[in-house]
């Protein structure tokens, strides 16, 4: 790898400006949202497909390893280069390239902020439906990469169920087309393939999503309750009168007053936990529903249900929502989000099991997740200046992992495997199950160009460059 | 037309893997069992995925190729195969590895039918949305390997929506997972993804989980009646438009309507039969938008019958017209009404009488072929005026035809997606080329 004598290679392809090599420039694409860190050789900003192709050529030539990124809002270090490797930026490949109403389709380059699209569009009743809570700065290219969901992918999925079509730039450099504007294209699911494999398949520089139709009629409705334990009861038992929500989030009383005291949102401030849940489609079914979902919360021991008024107290409660991971940067340096997910019916288990994990770990541990999913987002506090704490962060969270795992589930739900849960995989998968993943990403990108040492874990042997708290953690499982 | 493909010398081995009682060498068996008259040397039933593994190791080193089979419901699509040394049945592979009502999910066995899992559900209130042609034969695995769902596809999405776990063996032999048994999970590549509609060639699935529905407590069934497909069409985008919210939205076209119950129910020559869920209020509502379109209401048997009857309507038409050539089409909604156009233009250009079904509000569509009077000279001519024709998003398959057309039909398969990648996926799973070949795609 000699990413310096390519610098200029790379100057000619995109123009001066459009490369990044000073240290002091790339240190600012050496982190995600998430706790990991490592600084990158260049930074190199494409403004079309081209030039990622011959970016692509150049890096595959020279074996630099190459991570695309978007606006580097990823919790798994999705986006993070590998030392001195190369990153392709897409803040200049921004541009929304169609709007398709008859087919209720768009094409967007990768950089595209999320909201950016659903905003462009809303003078039509469209809107683009998954909704990170990072919606306002995540790009399509990064949803597309790790799969995001968001709260209201409870009725309509996550990314993968609104992308029927991606062109992708290979390791290779060449450049090919997997779907396209039908919901599904013959032979295989490529880009059902694409979508989710974490940057570690190819580059995406064209992406066709589904645009959805904004509902009629919304009802947002706040269960309040004394207990947390009561609140994940009614998750399930809200799905068991036969209502899918189209969002049902859960935040635990430590968390919502945290974000009280930050916006304002009116989360009430002695409950044990609330359930923001919202209902949408036709009038008369929403209304209906909205019935029937106070009632299970009232019947499953809720203080109150409150309902938004009107679109300032909707708005007003999801600002809360969205905003709790903000709130918490008031509080605490530090926090590490955790992305594991439960069976619906594991719900109450697992938040009894994260109250003691937090008590034998002694650290602050607050709740903010898509309850209707299973998706828990335990939030660990810490200061990153405290590497004996950090550890311990460590240790808990992958206490927690193990026990998402134990009872049916999985390590993550929308955010990613990434570098920090790579060898976490080990868990879920077996050794051969692992081996057939790796020879599908082997297939594209067998040199490992992009995104290396990301979601897939490495041979056994390697195992000594995990930190030590994992290693004690596995150690205790015999592992 | 009847092949013995390979001369048994292998079925010790398969005897030692599955049991003797689980290797089947009895020619009339066999006979029955051919795909596309091709007649396998020998067929297995394996018991567990472990099985199944040691079968395609084996057959792996061997060179034999292997054919997947379920309830054969679809194996007389596709191309014809190159040979079948072993045909591996999924009948055994029937456990149920989780399910909990309370969690909207199951996990099951390759072999269950679709009639046992979806009565198994049913009686907690519940709905697997795979509505597959013939139900009480047809498999989970078939279903996956085929995706070939039915009119609820409109309204819960396709089977890359809610299957979230998957299970098998790729063709060397190695044992594979995807997914797993909660509704989220992004942990790894996306193998459900590449398993549904890979037609058997990647692997041999051998289980998997499914996100479940709360069962409809009532529905009805509007149909409207149109004069022409463009009308009809005109009615779609209005029904997309509106706020409803359908669980299938069907285009039915003269012929096709032929087939179903009560034949042309609507009375006009074009219809739309939409079927939504929801009480009296919610119907009520559905009535007022839909308007004074709505020639006929259905609801209880009658309902249910005329849905079981579009379900099955890849099957049903093959039978009443063994000389048709039925395609399957996958298209942008912009592009339904244009080949409509082109496919009437076709038939009547070529004095083939043509039958058109399909889910139009997510761009599915069936469309039947058949000479009206004797010669099949001019269904090759047609089909390849019509391929020549497509709008360039546009996918297409021939699900059945008659053998004059099929050396045809072999080279009419038309996607948007790079050939060479998906090869690149067939290398990695199956690189002996052991699995189904010469089937689909290559």
């Amino acid at each position: 790898m000699n990413l310096h004598g390519v610098v200029d290679d790379l100057r000619k392809i995109v123009g001066q400006d459009a490369v990044l090599d000073r240290p002091e420039d790339v240190m600012l694409y050496e982190y995600d949202a998430g706790v990991r860190k490592s600084t990158p050789g260049a930074v190199v900003f494409p403004q079309n497909t081209q030039q990622v192709s011959e970016i692509m050529r150049i890096a595959s030539a020279n074996r630099i390893p190459v991570v695309g990124r978007g606006a580097g809002t990823g919790l798994s270090g999705g986006a993070i280069s590998q030392a001195g490797g190369l990153v392709i930026a897409f803040s200049r490949m921004n541009r929304i390239l169609e709007v398709d109403v008859e087919n209720a389709r768009a094409v967007v380059q990768p950089g595209v902020v999320n909201l950016q699209l659903s905003e462009h569009v809303s003078h039509l009743g469209l809107y683009f439906a998954p909704d990170p809570s990072s919606q306002k700065a995540c790009t399509i290219g990064g949803n597309v990469a790790e799969n995001s969901g968001g709260p209201h992918t409870l009725l309509h999925g996550v990314t993968v169920n609104h992308v029927t079509g991606v062109e992708v730039v290979l390791p290779s450099g060449e450049i090919v087309q997997f779907g396209g504007k039908a919901a599904e294209s013959f032979g295989y699911d490529m880009t059902g393939f694409f979508v989710g494999s974490e940057g570690t398949v190819g580059i995406t520089t064209a992406i066709t999503v589904k645009l959805m139709r904004k509902a009629e009629h919304v009802a947002t409705l706040l269960g309040v309750f004394e207990s947390v334990d009561d609140a994940a009861r009614t998750v399930s038992a809200i799905t068991a009168v036969g209502i899918t929500p189209a969002a049902l989030e859960m935040l635990d009383g430590w968390t919502l007053r945290t974000i009280e005291a930050f916006c304002h949102a009116g989360f009430p401030l002695d409950a044990g936990a609330v359930l923001l849940i919202e209902l949408e489609g036709l009038r008369e079914a929403v209304e209906e529903q909205a019935v029937a979902v106070s009632e299970v919360c009232m019947r499953q021991k809720a203080r109150e249900v409150r309902r938004a008024k009107n679109e300032d107290e909707r708005a007003l409660l999801w600002k809360g929502r969205k905003m709790a991971f903000a709130a918490l940067g008031r509080v605490s340096p530090s926090y590490y989000t955790q992305d594991g997910v439960v069976p619906r019916s594991k719900i109450p288990g697992v938040l009894q099991h994260i109250g003691e994990v937090g008590k034998k770990y002694d650290l602050i541990i607050g709740n903010v997740f898509h309850a209707g999913d299973g998706n828990l987002h335990p939030l660990i506090l810490f200061d990153m200046r405290n590497a004996e704490q950090f550890e311990r962060v460590l240790a808990a969270s992958y206490d927690i992992l193990q026990y998402c795992i134990d009872v049916g589930g999985s390590i993550t739900g929308e955010h990613g495997v990434g570098m920090e849960k790579r060898d976490m995989m080990r868990r879920l998968f077996t050794d051969e199950e692992l081996d057939v993943m790796i020879s599908l990403r082997n297939a594209f990108n067998g040199d490992e160009v992009l995104n290396p040492e990301k979601m897939l874990p490495m041979p056994r042997m390697c195992r000594e460059i995990m930190g030590a708290s994992q290693n004690a953690v596995l150690a205790r499982e015999g592992m | 037309m009847s092949t013995v493909t390979t001369p048994v010398r292998f079925t010790r081995e398969l005897r030692e893997i599955c049991g003797a009682g689980y290797v089947i060498e009895d020619p009339d068996r066999l006979e029955r069992a051919q795909i596309l008259g091709v007649t396998p040397a020998v067929a297995v039933e394996p018991a567990s995925t472990e099985e199944v593994a040691a079968v395609l190791s084996f057959a792996n080193v061997q060179g034999l190729s292997v054919v997947p089979a379920g309830g054969f419901t679809q194996q007389q699509k596709g191309n014809v195969p190159s040979h079948i040394d072993v045909l591996l049945y999924t009948s055994r592979l029937t456990g149920v590895e989780h399910y909990d009502p309370g969690d909207l999910t199951i996990g099951i066995g390759a072999g269950c039918t679709i009639a046992q899992l979806s009565s198994k559900v049913g009686a907690d209130g519940l709905l697997f949305a795979g509505d597959a042609p013939l139900p009480e034969r047809a498999t989970v695995g078939g279903l996956l390997a085929t995706s070939m769902t039915g009119p609820l596809r409109h309204g819960y999405g396709g089977l890359r929506d809610y299957c979230i776990g998957i299970k098998f063996v790729t063709g060397d032999g190695r044992k594979g997972k995807g997914g797993g048994r909660v509704v989220k999970n992004v942990a790894g590549f996306d193998m459900m993804k590449l398993l549904i509609g890979s037609w058997g060639t990647l692997a041999i699935i051998t289980g998997a989980g499914f996100k479940l529905f709360p069962a409809p407590r009532q529905t009805r069934t509007f149909v409207a009646g149109f004069a022409t497909a463009a009308e009809a069409i005109q009615y779609r985008n209005a029904v997309l438009r509106s706020p409803l919210s359908p669980i299938c939205l069907e285009l039915v076209s003269p012929q096709a309507g032929a087939l179903l119950p009560g034949g042309g129910r609507a009375g006009k020559a074009w219809s739309v039969y939409l079927r939504a869920a929801g009480s009296e209020a919610v119907l009520g509502r559905y009535r007022t938008e839909l308007g004074a379109a709505i020639a006929l209401e259905i609801d209880g048997h009658n309902e249910h019958d005329v849905w079981r009857a579009m379900e099955d309507f890849s099957n049903t038409l093959p039978e009443h017209y063994p000389d048709s050539v039925l395609l399957s089409l996958s298209l942008p909604l912009a592009d339904v009404q244009p080949v409509l156009n082109e496919l009437e233009s076709v038939a009547a250009s070529r004095g083939l009488t043509l039958a058109t079904i399909g889910t139009v509000g997510v761009g599915r569509l069936l469309a039947g072929l058949w000479p009206a009077t004797g010669s099949k000279a001019n269904l090759v001519a047609a089909v390849s005026a019509f391929r020549d024709r497509l709008p360039r998003d546009a996918s297409a398959t021939v699900l059945h035809c008659p053998d004059e057309v099929r050396t045809q039909a072999a080279a009419w398969e038309k996607t948007p997606t790079h050939f060479d990648s998906m090869r690149a996926i067939k290398r990695a799973m199956d690189p002996k080329d052991i699995l189904n070949c010469g089937r689909f795609l290559f």
